[in-house]
């Protein structure tokens, strides 16, 4: 069918995209690395002088570029799987009270300092923070048969209730720790633990390639409920699957680099508006432009203002915005869902 | 075929169906008429496996609706409510591939017979010309037609339709009880659907139920359930009834309170 080739060829010139965007960002920074250098560093013998280079790439780019392209994919499949579950264009991976989970749990751990036990002890704090307010969502959502007002609604409220509780937190403890969680909860790839790139690239990998395959189910849950059961599908335990498997992606790239808006919300958009709504070809499109669209706001956020850098979530935020202000103008009218 | 057997549904504390009983033969082509906010939609639902009754029972070919698996159940009966959501962007041919999830394995990805079967029934139901089209770019008449092809693929013995012509014109409702009657009569499909519209009821359906407060005030072949009397008293207006010179069946004329 040339609708299908026509996809195909999309997704292979995101792969390109992804690839160019990779070495892009292990070229640039605040020293510029030339294209042959970088070869001769992964394949080649590299002369002694330049160590200096083998260091930067190797140590600080090299996981930096990775873990952007695996944040960037993980929220935006997320951001595809939670827009389906919710029926809401608006949802983003942060609309079910994932985000304020998350800071109460850093600001316990920060406030406690409970930070200066193990490095690993923030984002462990995050993960667990995440997970109960993703729990309370979901213990509220089954009872009402996971109408998306009700889904949405619940997570709007988890979130003013642990925000403001991590408010009680800060006004009761000394101002510089404070300060810290913020910076932490901001969203930055500068200084996270290397040691994690392992665990959360195999955790968001798995959940996107297990997202990936079910397109055609995340589909069925797009529909209306009463029609969905006559295809024989159990709406309930399809939405409760792919609700904890989109929570543990997104629990994972925060409990690393902090929130980091607006990914999850339009790259799903604009990719709805290139391969169309088929989740078959939307999950593994969204997946790829989110590993090219983090790096490029990345490399920016480095480059722009070198030696200054700027916080990634601000580059996102008016890259995306203008990116889809295009989007919107073009076009007659998005099509949700 | 179908046994509805002494079916009761309460809704909110309230009855909605006081107990029904009804049986459909195989090849029926039924009509369940009544006033709005009767309980004709619920009956729908219940016979669908969608709403629980609170008594009674429903048997299919002898079995009990409960023992069917939900997945075996979309294989025997298949439903078309009164709204569906064609907002989304899919493509038609994607959108009536979703009638083929109950053949499909865990993963629900369409095999070759699923997109022959697909593309058979576009054949049918000529609509092949619009498979690439977006469904939420299509007309009322033609999403019509989509969803009835997606009820298709689902390749029942037993189809069901919530109203499936209203806000359609009237080229567009024939159009589609004729699609309907085709079914019947052609492929052998039982079919069971609600209708406002008295006169196509008569019209098309070999047999009618016709219900008042949630129970049966009268069921069997047009002529004998669209009399004066039944409609002037569930629908609480005034009518004549005449017979069609073409088709020899009754149809229902409005009479305004002025006319009297």
């Amino acid at each position: 069918m040339t609708n299908k080739k026509k996809i195909f060829i999309y997704l292979l010139m995101l792969i390109l995209l992804v690839i160019v965007m990779f070495l892009f960002s292990l070229m640039y920074g605040s020293s510029k690395i030339s294209f042959v250098e970088i070869l001769k560093i992964f394949f080649g013998s590299v002369d002694n002088n330049n160590e200096d280079i083998v260091v930067i790439i190797k140590q600080i780019r090299l996981p930096r570029t990775i873990m952007a392209c695996i944040v960037g994919s993980g929220l935006a499949v997320s951001g595809c799987v939670f827009q389906a579950i919710l029926k809401n264009p608006l949802a983003d991976p942060f609309t079910l009270g994932i985000s304020g989970g998350a800071a109460l749990g850093v600001a316990i751990a920060f406030v406690f300092g409970l930070s200066s036990i193990t490095n690993f002890f923030i984002p462990f704090c995050a993960f667990v923070g995440m997970n109960i307010s993703v729990i309370i969502v979901y213990l509220v959502s089954v009872r009402k048969k996971f109408v998306s007002k009700t889904m949405i609604l619940s997570g709007v409220v988890v979130s003013y209730v642990f925000s403001s509780a991590v408010m009680l937190l800060f006004t009761l403890s000394p101002s510089n720790n404070v300060q810290t969680a913020f910076v932490w909860l901001m969203g930055d790839f500068s200084n996270f633990d290397e040691r994690m790139l392992p665990f959360i690239t195999i955790v968001v990998s798995v959940g996107i390639i297990i997202l990936s395959l079910l397109g055609n189910v995340i589909n069925t849950v797009c529909l209306n409920d009463e029609k969905s059961k006559t295809f024989g599908i159990n709406i309930e335990k399809n939405i409760t699957f792919l609700f904890f498997t989109a929570s543990i992606i997104t629990a994972a790239t925060v409990s690393v680099c902090g929130i980091i808006g607006f990914v999850g919300l339009i790259i799903p958009h604009a990719m709805r508006k290139i391969v169309g709504t088929n989740n078959m070809f939307l999950i593994p499109a969204s997946a790829f432009f989110g590993a090219f669209f983090l790096p490029l706001c990345d490399t920016l956020s480095r480059v722009l203002f070198s030696p200054v850098l700027i916080p990634i979530g601000v580059i996102t935020n008016i890259i995306g915005g203008f990116f889809f202000v295009c989007l919107l103008l073009k076009s007659e009218g998005i099509h949700i869902k | 075929m179908i046994h509805i057997n002494n079916v009761s549904v309460n809704y909110l504390g309230k009855k909605i169906l006081k107990n029904i009983s009804c049986d459909i033969n195989k090849k029926d082509f039924l009509g369940v008429i009544g006033k709005s906010g009767v309980g004709k939609s619920t009956l729908l639902k219940v016979l669908c496996k969608l709403i629980k009754p609170n008594s009674g029972s429903i048997f299919i070919d002898c079995k009990n609706i409960n023992c069917f698996s939900r997945t075996n159940f979309a294989k025997i009966v298949s439903f078309l409510p009164q709204y569906v959501d064609t907002s989304l962007s899919f493509n038609v041919f994607e959108f009536i591939m979703f009638g083929r999830y109950p053949y499909m394995n865990a993963l629900k990805i369409p095999s070759g017979e699923d997109c022959v079967i697909v593309k058979k029934i576009m054949d049918f139901l000529r609509i092949t010309n619009l498979s690439q089209r977006k469904i939420n770019e299509l007309s009322g008449g033609e999403k019509q037609k989509i969803l009835i092809a997606q009820v298709l693929a689902q390749e029942t013995e037993v189809i069901v339709f919530d109203e499936p012509n209203s806000h359609l014109d009237i080229g567009s409702q024939n159009n589609i009880l004729e699609i309907l009657r085709d079914l019947n009569e052609n492929y052998n499909k039982t079919i069971i659907l609600t209708l406002h519209d008295l006169n196509i009821a008569s019209e098309f359906c070999n047999r009618l139920v016709l219900l008042e407060n949630g129970s049966i005030c009268s069921q069997g072949h047009p002529k004998e359930v669209l009399n004066y009397v039944n409609i002037e008293r569930v629908y609480n207006t005034t009518v004549i009834i005449k017979t069609n010179p073409i088709s020899n069946k009754p149809y229902v004329i409005p009479v305004s309170k002025q006319q009297k």
